[in-house]
């Protein structure tokens, strides 16, 4: 097990070494630092990891935990499968990663990702435009920034996901509260998610140059 | 008339399969294995600004992170778009 499965990054200084069940069957998470970043890691035994139901739901139970620990503090999700080879190739990326790190924490910094889909019965004849203004009138005004996902189904009116401060959850849960009693949503099912590390609000790429 | 708590549902493994498999950070597997003498590269595809002040300072980041290319240093930026959003609030969060 010398290689090192990679959750996220966050600003060094929170004490992130916990057990419990991590990716690949190890049960200890543990930093990997170098200067202000913190890779939050568990070691596994290859650098690319089968993507099964259960690990992936251990990647994001993992980062929970790791956000409730951190304590607002943000964390930069990585994608499922992030394994490396070496502390040092590590170590390497967060050197040279690091404008893009200070970017992306500075854009999430102490706040959630929330998700909304609306979704309607089949052949369900909806307005949608209605039901969308409706929704940004309720909704956009809390959020720092949303953005819009894929409709893999006709019957997704809308799939949104929300970064919201982490102060203002409540407020954005009485929010949608509301708007599931509003008379433009009558006819479609609300799905309420998360909250999430901010995984859709960091776009990040780092390849390597040969 | 109190309305019941709404909370989010942490549990659909469908949300957290779209999340997890399709969005984060994506570290090419050439970086996560080589270390002897890899250039990074670094493609930030979107970057969200709160103010017009952390626009400015973004600018000013940038400035150098180019300055730096040129001058042979890791970082290389191939592709950045910026998006203000004026309804952004509050705007003090991103300083």
């Amino acid at each position: 097990m010398t290689n090192r499965y990679v959750y996220g990054i966050v600003e060094s200084g929170a004490d992130l070494e916990f057990e419990t069940d991590a990716v690949g069957g190890a049960n200890e998470v543990y930093t990997v630092s170098h200067r202000r970043y913190q890779a939050v890691v568990s070691d596994i035994d290859t650098t690319d990891p089968e993507e099964t139901d259960e690990d992936a739901k251990r990647h994001d139970e993992v980062l929970r935990e790791i956000m409730e620990r951190t304590n607002g503090h943000s964390i930069i999700p990585m994608q499922f499968g992030m394994a490396f080879e070496s502390n040092r190739a590590l170590k390497n990326v967060i050197r040279g990663a690091r404008p893009a790190f200070r970017r992306a924490i500075r854009d999430i910094e102490g706040r959630i990702e929330l998700g909304l889909k609306l979704v309607t019965e089949e052949d369900a004849d909806v307005d949608r435009e209605a039901i969308e203004e409706t929704v940004a009138d309720a909704l956009e005004s809390l959020a720092a920034q949303s953005v819009e996902n894929d409709h893999f189904s006709d019957r997704l009116v809308l799939n949104r996901s929300y970064l919201v401060e982490e102060d203002e959850r409540e407020t954005f849960d009485d929010a949608v509260a509301e708007l599931e009693d509003h008379p433009d949503l009558e006819d479609v099912m609300v799905q309420y998610t998360g909250p999430f590390a901010p995984y859709s609000f960091v776009d990040v790429k780092i390849g390597a140059q040969r | 008339m109190a309305s019941p708590q709404r909370r989010p549902d942490s549990s659909s493994l469908a949300e957290v399969l779209d999340r997890v498999l399709d969005k984060g950070i994506v570290i090419d597997i050439w970086a996560r294995i080589s270390v002897v003498g890899i250039e990074l590269l670094t493609i930030e595809a979107r970057v969200v600004v709160a103010s017009v002040d952390t626009f400015l300072h973004y600018a000013e980041e940038i400035a150098k992170l180019e300055k730096a290319t040129a001058d042979g240093d890791l970082e290389d930026l191939e592709e950045l778009e910026v998006e203000q959003r004026p309804e952004s609030s509050p705007q003090s969060a991103s300083q």
